[in-house]
């Protein structure tokens, strides 16, 4: 790993920097074409209940409306379920959520197809919605679904009571997370063409193309060869466009076949935060079992999670939360249960995480009410527990190498000058300050529960003229896929980078690499990238050889220049030129798969991940004693991320995700009222602004390892992970109140300050 | 109705609806560096310069910029040339999805035409009306200064 690469290691600006600087850069609401009309969805505006008429009359009378599609006009199968089959495409007869969508208005220009949706008059047979999982767990009849659970994942290592048994003490209690609003300021869109053949051309702000392609040859009850779906440049996305694409597509695509016209849906923002995934919010319970030296001993942990009206990804949430409860530390014994329960709330499912932000919410305040406790210091407690190279994790997955965790622990300790901080506080008439931490550990992608679809790949085609496309099959979703790609695979190759064009993905050119999520761009891709030019090498230096009348051992291609024993004799211009020449295979296929994890999903025990990132955070704040505002002064952010393959952009990740989890800790407050959303704009919703954010300080861990791409492990998730639970252990530290429930709003800071309780 | 003024350094004379906003009568220009990303005047990804001033084009209706100047990121966008602050943004790194990151140049333009070296203080009052969603606002201060 010592080895200098041209590229790789280094912070080269992004490949698609100039169109996005100057506004160029096309988006899917920038793109029209002749012909083209316009779907926008009609949706359920009361919360649960029957369908009991549709009136389009009203609709029908708007100028420039062609028509209304609904479930009666699907010709294959209505159901867009991306796991758990339990979501039509268009509700029928049942409404589940305000926002589930009924059926769509296509129209002859965008205007007119959102004016005409509004006028569809729906009748009902109403039902008692369900709301929060209390009462979705009480419910004895009436369930959402068949039950009310979506889902449930365990682990059961050990024997808790033993473990209990043998404590000095046991310590319990409660925490609670909100809803996260994506927000990517890109709102969701489409455009969806009808082909000759009788298939269907998608192009979409879209992360899983494979993921589109299915659902969409579904809808229309065609062969997955004739839907095509093409990624345009993504204007945000944090997962919440993961599944939702495939409603949109598939609903554009029902469109686009029947007027056999290209159709564009794009969602305005009111509807896209109304109708579109969100965060899920959990309730967690903990009680731990520990000794008086500070040693974790037997923990009993129940996460909940309100999944809203349908699972879409709740089991990977739930999954995940389960896998990472008790956190990057030691602990014998176990039994956690994380269950997904069904409400009749818009979905909640893929964001940044998937579930690990809340399940380190929940064990990092516990670390710091153990620490309290026992009154030794919260980052003592932590490096007495951490997870270390030969330890078991809670799964009892053994760990070998690449287990940063104790480094990103100790250099925020020693950054953020920790000791001091935390026993002098600077408080003032005004002000309190406090300082907390916060670590964590990131299962790297699909794990066992979705090991099936973790594998990806690449094709890399080498044009007569030297040039090099190079096709994938994940997304940059801003997060700079395409420039770290192009490093990896110009140093890969030995060739400049300016060579290469990584092209947008399309189902067409590469094999289904399951979704764009997880974090698993570097890993899959980049691992994707070394199996194509390994296997592109001898053909490589074979054709090299032949041309250069020397054998194949002789030959190295660096920089862009062929060598025979180091002497520079061609280059890879007149290379390619004589591979096209000579025949040889200019295009091949790369692909990696996550080696088989043993996993018993029974029990929870085993490989859960083939390997983990560890971040922790420490956070430093201010609150205002009269007010209750959090400011958030500075935040330390130690990340192992194996090896930084550009670190400007790891960086720019890890910034973006601490201003995310300061967001959610403290500005975002989601509200509905009886399933209406309250906050469906930025006046009522709070992003962090430039005012909300102080500095960001990014240490990086490089823990190599070794089934990672030149020792690459992913950044995009851990970066906003343990940052709400530093924050509110430095707030709870501020203060001196254990604030157990996020976001913490003014109101709520206030009221523990002055000995209310909420 | 039609309404006159200097687009990008040209006089035009572009028709509109009674009502219509700055920001749908530029996209319908084909300027698609002012993105439409919240309706409200909150996110700024529309914003564009009215006679030198950084203004949300979604809150301005169209027959107000009768006879005044609109600038929008297309004027440095010959691909050639780049302004220096599209060139600071790529060196820093203050970029991910690129949704607000012409709305912040434009932000930062309107800044350095009344103060052309300013401070990190007077940096962040300029992208105060700003949002960006992926990369927070370290880099873009930074490449600011």
């Amino acid at each position: 790993m010592s080895k200098e690469f041209k590229y790789i290691g280094k912070s080269v600006p992004r490949v698609d920097a100039v169109g996005k600087v100057t506004g160029q850069t096309r988006f899917i609401t920038d793109e029209y074409l002749d012909r083209m009309i316009y779907a926008y969805p009609f949706y359920s505006d009361i919360p649960f209940g029957k369908i009991t008429a549709i009136d389009i009359s009203p609709a029908a009378s708007q100028p420039g409306f062609l028509g209304v599609l609904s479930a009666s006009d699907i010709p294959g199968q209505n159901q867009v379920g991306v796991i758990i089959e339990d979501q039509p495409l268009f509700a029928d007869p049942l409404v589940r959520f305000i926002g589930d969508s009924i059926g769509i208005v296509v129209a002859e220009t965008e205007s007119a197809a959102r004016q005409a949706a509004r006028l569809v008059n729906i009748q009902y047979e109403e039902f008692n919605p369900i709301f929060s999982i209390n009462d979705s767990k009480a419910a004895t009849g009436n369930f959402i679904h068949d039950s009310n659970v979506a889902c449930q994942h365990q682990v059961d290592k050990g024997d808790i009571n033993t473990g209990f048994a043998a404590a000095d003490q046991i310590i319990e209690a409660d925490f609670k997370t909100q809803f996260q609003e994506h927000y990517y300021l890109e709102p969701q869109g489409c455009i969806a063409i009808p082909e000759e053949n009788g298939g269907i051309t998608i192009h979409g702000s879209i992360q899983c193309i494979y993921y589109v392609q299915k659902a969409v040859a579904r809808v229309l009850g065609i062969p997955q060869s004739v839907v095509k779906v093409i990624q345009t440049p993504i204007g945000g996305a944090f997962g919440g466009k993961e599944d939702i694409p495939s409603e949109l597509c598939a609903r554009a695509a029902l469109a686009a076949v029947k007027f056999n016209r290209p159709v564009k849906m794009v969602y305005n923002r009111r509807d896209d935060v109304q109708l579109t995934s969100k965060r899920h919010p959990f309730q967690i319970h903990f009680k731990v079992g520990v000794s008086n030296a500070g040693k974790l001993l037997a923990a009993h942990i129940r996460l909940e999670e309100n999944s809203g009206a349908y699972a879409t990804l709740s089991t990977v949430v739930s999954y995940r939360s389960s896998i990472h409860a008790m956190g990057p530390y030691v602990i014998p014994n176990i039994k956690v249960r994380s269950t997904a329960y069904y409400t009749n709330l818009p979905t909640t499912g893929a964001f940044r995480g998937f579930g690990s932000p809340q399940a380190t919410f929940g064990h990092e305040r516990m670390m710091d009410i153990i620490a309290d406790h026992l009154g030794i210091d919260p980052v003592e407690l932590r490096l007495k527990n951490v997870l270390r190279p030969g330890d078991l994790t809670q799964t009892a997955q053994k760990l070998e190498v690449s287990v940063g965790a104790e480094e990103t622990i100790t250099s925020v300790r020693d950054r953020s000058s920790w000791n001091s901080l935390r026993q002098n506080n600077q408080n003032d008439r005004r002000y309190l300050t406090g300082i907390g931490i916060a670590a964590s550990h990131y299962g790297n992608c699909l794990g066992a529960a979705g090991w099936a679809l973790d594998g990806a790949g690449v094709k890399i085609q080498i044009r007569r003229d030297g040039s090099v496309g190079l096709a994938y099959g994940l997304a940059d979703m801003g997060q700079g896929a395409l420039t770290v790609i192009t490093q990896m695979a110009a140093d890969a190759l030995g060739i400049n980078s300016q060579r290469i064009s990584v092209l947008a993905p399309n189902t067409d050119l590469v094999p289904d690499s399951g979704p764009g999520v997880a974090s698993r761009n570097v890993v899959m891709t980049g691992n994707a990238i070394r199996d194509a030019a390994a296997k592109l090498e001898p053909i490589l230096k074979t054709a090299a050889a032949e041309m250069l009348g020397t054998d194949a051992e002789s030959i190295k291609i660096e920089n862009d220049l062929i060598f025979v024993d180091d002497v520079k004799k061609s280059d890879f211009n007149i290379l390619a030129d004589y591979l096209f020449v000579g025949n040889s295979q200019m295009d091949m296929l790369g692909w990696w798969h996550v080696p088989a994890l043993e996993y018993d999903p029974v029990k929870g025990i085993g490989e859960a991940y083939f390997t983990y990132s560890y971040a922790t955070h420490v956070a430093k704040v201010r609150v205002d004693r009269l007010t209750g505002l959090v400011f958030v002064d500075k935040i330390w952010a130690a990340h192992d991320i194996g090896k930084a393959i550009n670190p400007a952009g790891l960086e720019g990740q890890v910034e973006g995700g601490t201003t995310q989890g300061i967001g959610w800790a403290l500005t975002e407050q989601f509200k509905f009222d009886r399933g209406r959303v309250l906050t469906d704009n930025l006046s009522t919703y709070l992003l962090p602004t430039i005012a909300d954010v102080g500095e960001v300080e990014t240490i990086l861990v490089e823990n190599p390892e070794p089934l990672g791409p030149w020792g690459a492990k992913g950044i995009g998730e851990p970066a906003i992970i343990p940052t709400a639970a530093a924050i509110a252990n430095a707030v709870s530290h501020a203060i001196g109140v254990q604030m157990n429930e996020i976001p913490l709003t003014p109101e709520k800071v206030l009221d523990a300050i002055e000995g209310r309780t909420h | 109705m039609k309404v006159d003024f200097i687009l990008n350094d040209r006089p035009v004379t572009l028709a509109a609806e009674p009502g219509a906003n700055l920001l749908e009568l530029l996209r319908e220009q084909g300027l698609f560096s002012v993105k439409h990303g919240c309706d409200h005047g909150e996110c700024g990804a529309c914003t564009v310069l009215l006679n030198d001033n950084a203004v949300n084009a979604c809150l301005v209706l169209v027959h107000t910029v009768a006879g005044k100047r609109i600038e929008t990121a297309e004027k440095f966008s010959d691909h050639e040339n780049l302004h220096p602050l599209q060139e600071k943004f790529i060196e820093s790194g203050a970029i991910q999805c690129g949704f607000c990151t012409p709305g912040m140049i434009m932000a930062l333009e309107a800044l350095q035409r009344k103060n052309p070296e300013p401070t990190e203080a007077a940096v962040r009052d300029a992208l105060a009306g700003n949002l960006c969603r992926c990369t927070g606002y370290v880099k873009p201060v930074e490449a600011a200064l």
